[in-house]
């Protein structure tokens, strides 16, 4: 619906553009793809006019298309279904669910299609390619440009290859690279092998050395065939300027796996990680997939490897790749692996076996660990004037000394600024003396212009606050959440904090990717926001996960978080469907 | 369960199926048969242009793959050359010549000639994406300089038909004429300007451009920092009342002043500003100097004639804000930033303005006071007007000064309080 009033709204503006074009299409027929093409491809518009003929195509695009929105529709429901009200804060598709929320962001474009241009369907000669030719009229060269559609098309070799063999005829027999790349790419793209390595003949006579792109296509191309060997030559070749990308890595390794060369697979992918290159999932899941019809003691224990790499790494397995996990569990002859898809308990209790998940708490060793680090890169950051003055840092360290753990240290403003209509301190007071009443020692932290008297700052509201908490005044141009990960984590394991904020920016400044993992593994186990979205009523807090989210073993089970295909995921939330692998007893 | 089944089918499937499609053994023949006919093209030196009414009758397939042929075995002639080059250099170095060049022929954003220097910062960048950026950077250098000859040339043989054209015309007319002046305009204008900057160094206001922040910067950075310097000194030269320029924290070791004599040349020596090593505070009372920066919490209502304003003089595009603030919150002294919300209608970008920009509204403020004037400095792309609301207030203003004769406000505590109105 939405696309066909769209549609309607630029067809003024269609009309001006392109008379010549509309006086032409006059057909119901035509009319039809008129607003098919607005309402997804605009800036197609004078490509796809640039043909004045009008095939039956297009209708049949339209109902695609139509499918399409319809399909789409249908996912936003589930998605909508999924996500239900009780997932925290952290959880999978969380984030999508709030940005619906909000009325604004609404009106997402939908993407261009770009098949709107009608491409010759059976292959032309060449005098039908120079009636083409005559009749395109762009900026660009009509060789390229009728090549890259073509290759975005997916049109059939054929065409291509009629394509290039009128090149040849006008230029000597030559074709250009980027032809032949183009060219190639379609033939990887229908999986035409033979043409490949025809086309890698070609391109290893004319040329000494191609670029990465080409060396990929021929890659990806080359491992299905026989001579897959060649595909690693190609390999040490990308190998010379640069370090190959995962996915040369991951073509490679699966035309190995595929021609049953298990060691070159495995050197392979310690070569990967060698490069600090991290691995893509589908590299992973063929070893899974492969070691179904291998039963082998080495094979195995390297695929337990894999897992602790997901482990440490805190990666998780797609849908399908957890498929193959369990699948793989299940084949292992003599060890009787029963594996199933189960969500996990508030209480961090397996639904499929009762287990216990590990705790979200941190080691010891990783506390201390994390709050060295806040301390010397949050808050200091090699530069103690940029987020505090050393006199104001004194201060809170001397502040935090002299008072017993606090319980729950509060973000004063994140918490008074919750409800634009009410008054800041009102709010702020509502919140502490709720969580006074049940005996917890608290901590606000805030900025000294909270205290002067104002008309959403009341001076005696905040002298209640002050009675019944801690509270601590940064400077005005200080950064106070700093000082609030601070006190939290000086206060100890027990201690939770009160934000909205994300922390994101403060994730950032941790120094590697392993710190800023346990900042985010202490902050689902710490962090509180509120989920009120009135005020006056009791505050309820979003519920804390109990057990931490990442591939887990005891030796005779394993529990592995993954994402399902049809949750988007943000880097900052985690998965909440789990796969349950037990043995039976 | 399915996707999983699919995948599977498709792998064991796909190469038996693929060789049935394109039946190999009669594919080679047909290419022996080619390469006999192909060579006959070549001793003949025509171009290899097929038929097609004839092949499309008797084959599809015949004149589709005519191409490969001619591809192949055009290498024959290419591949003496090539062997020569490929036996002596092995190396990285043209290995990455070579890439380029190959995505060159891509269509890629690559430059056509490189240097060996730029080669071996290509090869010591880290990472693919700078190494795509520098590349993108160098052809972005060598098309304008292409386009900057074809100018060049264009004008030179423009300009030479035009003499042409004047000699034609005025041979003849070769007469004295009476003028007041002899045409030695710029050098007067620089004679005038050095006068006036003599002047302010002597009783100009200080105005500072604190260098001390080379270790925040990229060698990039750092330059395009120096091109903003000399444009804003520039700028400063012109006007009617100079600042007494000073440059401190500048390090005579330091990438700063390599940069800077090196642009200027010999004229460094010859500039009418104050360069020193000292910093500001020691040149200074601190209770009369005010450091400029967009993170600071004070809004700048009028420009004080009695206060020594500082500039960083920092481009900052690694994103490290607070840097300046910060500084100044060591040295515990007064900032202020420019009203530019106030003023105007802020779309995009950030509020960090470009140092010959901070010139010249400072110039302005200087000599007019008048922020609407010194605020068309800011970059039109950045705002979408100025408000009206403070043209409300300066009409108030104006007519409360009219009404009074003197008005014992400053300006900014009368905003104030007629936006409480």
């Amino acid at each position: 619906m939405t696309f066909r009033l769209s549609g309607f709204r630029s067809f003024p503006e269609l009309w001006k553009n392109n008379k010549k074009v509309c006086l032409g299409l006059c057909s119901g027929n035509s009319h039809l793809s008129l607003f098919l093409l607005d309402g997804y491809g605009i800036r197609n518009q004078q490509r796809w006019f640039s043909f004045t003929t009008v095939s039956p195509q297009n209708s049949k695009a339209l109902n695609l298309l139509n499918g399409k929105t319809r399909y789409r529709g249908k996912e936003d429901e589930r998605n909508n279904k999924q996500v239900s009200s009780d997932s925290h804060l952290f959880a999978a598709g969380a984030a999508k669910k709030r940005s619906q929320m909000n009325p604004q962001s609404k009106d997402h474009i939908s993407p261009p299609v770009r098949n709107t241009v009608q491409l010759p369907t059976k292959p032309l000669n060449s005098e039908e390619w120079d009636k083409l030719k005559e009749d395109f009229k762009g900026k660009a060269n009509f060789e390229n440009w009728i090549s890259s559609q073509i290759t975005h098309g997916h049109s059939s070799i054929d065409v291509a290859k009629s394509l290039l063999a009128w090149v040849a005829a006008k230029n000597n027999g030559i074709v250009s690279y980027d032809l032949l790349v183009k060219y190639l790419y379609l033939c990887v793209f229908h999986k035409q092998t033979s043409e490949i390595i025809d086309v890698y003949e070609i391109m290893k006579a004319r040329y000494r050395r191609l670029e990465p792109g080409g060396y990929t296509l021929l890659i990806q191309g080359l491992i299905h065939s026989d001579r897959w060997r060649e595909a690693l030559l190609l390999l040490e070749d990308i190998k010379k300027v640069m370090i190959p990308s995962k996915k040369n890595y991951n073509d490679c390794i699966q035309g190995a796996l595929f021609h049953q060369d298990v060691n070159t697979a495995w050197t392979l992918y310690q070569e990967l990680l060698g490069h600090d290159l991290i691995p893509m999932l589908a590299t992973l899941k063929a070893f899974f997939d492969f070691g179904k019809n291998i039963k082998d003691d080495q094979y195995t224990k390297k695929l337990l490897d894999i897992l602790l790499y997901l482990r440490n790494n805190q990666l998780y397995p797609g849908e399908s790749f957890a498929h193959s996990i369990k699948t793989w569990f299940e084949s292992i002859p003599g060890e009787q692996w029963k594996g199933q898809f189960t969500t996990v308990q508030k209480s961090g209790q397996c639904l499929g076996c009762g287990k216990t998940l590990e705790s979200i708490y941190l080691s010891p060793e990783e506390y201390e660990l994390l709050k060295e680090n806040v301390m010397s890169n949050v808050i200091d950051g090699g530069d103690q004037y940029k987020k505090t003055t050393p006199e104001e840092l004194k201060r809170f360290q001397n502040f935090v000394k002299y008072c017993p753990p606090f319980d729950i240290v509060i973000d004063g403003l994140n918490v008074a600024k919750m409800f634009p209509k009410a008054r800041e301190s009102q709010v702020l007071l509502d919140v502490v003396s709720q969580l006074a009443r049940q005996n917890l020692r608290l901590l606000v932290l805030g900025r000294k212009h909270m205290l002067r008297q104002c008309s959403r700052w009341k001076k005696d509201e905040m002298e209640k606050v002050q009675k019944q908490a801690s509270c601590f005044f940064a400077d005005n141009i200080s950064e106070d959440d700093p000082f609030l990960l601070y006190a939290t984590l000086h206060s100890g394991n027990h201690c939770k904090f009160i934000t909205k904020d994300l922390m994101r920016d403060h994730k950032a400044c941790l120094p590697d990717a392993k710190t800023q993992r346990l900042f985010f593994k202490w902050q689902q186990g710490h962090q509180l926001a509120i989920i009120n979205r009135f005020l006056g009523s009791k505050i309820t807090f979003q519920h804390i996960l109990s057990y931490d989210t990442v591939v887990q073993t005891t030796g005779d089970s394993w529990h592995i978080p993954y994402d399902e295909d049809l949750v988007e995921r943000s880097s900052y939330e985690v998965p909440n469907k789990w796969l349950c692998l037990h043995r039976k007893m | 369960m399915l996707v999983f089944l699919k995948m599977s089918v498709s792998f064991t499937f796909l190469r038996p199926f693929a060789r049935f499609l394109v039946p190999f053994n009669l594919h080679r023949k047909r290419r022996d048969l080619y390469s006999t006919v192909l060579q006959r093209y070549m001793s003949s030196k025509t171009p290899a242009v097929s038929c097609p009414d004839k092949e499309r009758t008797s084959s599809e397939q015949l004149e589709l793959d005519g191409w490969k042929i001619t591809m192949k075995s055009s290498v024959v002639t290419q591949e003496g050359v090539s062997a020569v080059s490929s036996s002596k250099d092995e190396d990285s170095l043209a290995a990455t010549r070579e890439l380029i060049e190959m995505w060159r022929l891509l269509g890629r954003e690559v430059p056509e000639h490189i240097s060996d220097e730029d080669l071996k910062t290509i090869m010591e960048s880290a990472s693919k994406s700078s190494k795509r950026k520098y590349l993108k950077y160098l052809y972005v250098k060598e098309k304008m300089k292409k386009a900057k000859q074809i100018k060049k040339e264009m004008k030179a043989a423009a300009k030479e038909g035009a003499e042409k054209t004047k000699l034609l015309e005025t041979t003849e007319e070769d007469k004295q004429q009476n003028f007041l002046f002899l045409r030695l305009w710029n050098r007067n204008m620089d004679n005038a300007m050095g006068w006036k900057g003599a002047q302010a160094m002597q009783f100009g206001q200080p105005l500072v451009f604190d260098m001390a922040y080379e270790n925040y910067m990229q060698p990039k950075e750092l330059q395009n920092t120096v091109s903003q310097l000399l444009e804003s000194e520039g700028s400063n030269r012109r006007n009617v009342d100079p600042f007494h320029i000073y440059f401190c924290n500048l390090k005579k070791d330091g990438g700063y002043y390599g940069e800077l004599v090196k642009r200027y040349g010999e004229k460094w020596d010859k500039l009418l500003l104050t360069a020193t090593e000292k910093s500001h505070v020691d040149l200074f009372p601190k209770d009369s100097v005010i450091y400029l920066t967009a993170d600071s919490p004070n809004v700048m209502t009028t420009f004080k004639h009695d206060k020594i304003y500082i500039i960083g003089s920092f481009v900052d595009k690694n994103m490290q804000p607070g840097i300046s603030l910060a500084n100044a919150k060591r040295l515990k002294l007064a900032t202020e930033r420019l009203p530019l919300d106030k003023y105007l209608q802020w779309e995009t970008g950030s509020k960090n303005l470009t140092l010959d920009q901070m010139m010249r509204i400072l110039l302005c403020l200087k000599n007019t006071g008048n922020w609407e004037e010194a605020l068309k400095f800011v970059p039109r792309r950045k705002h979408a007007g100025c408000m009206e609301i403070s043209q409300y207030s300066q009409e108030f203003v104006n007519q409360l000064k009219k009404s009074k004769t003197f008005n014992p406000f400053p300006k900014g505590s009368l905003n104030v309080r007629t936006k409480k109105w």
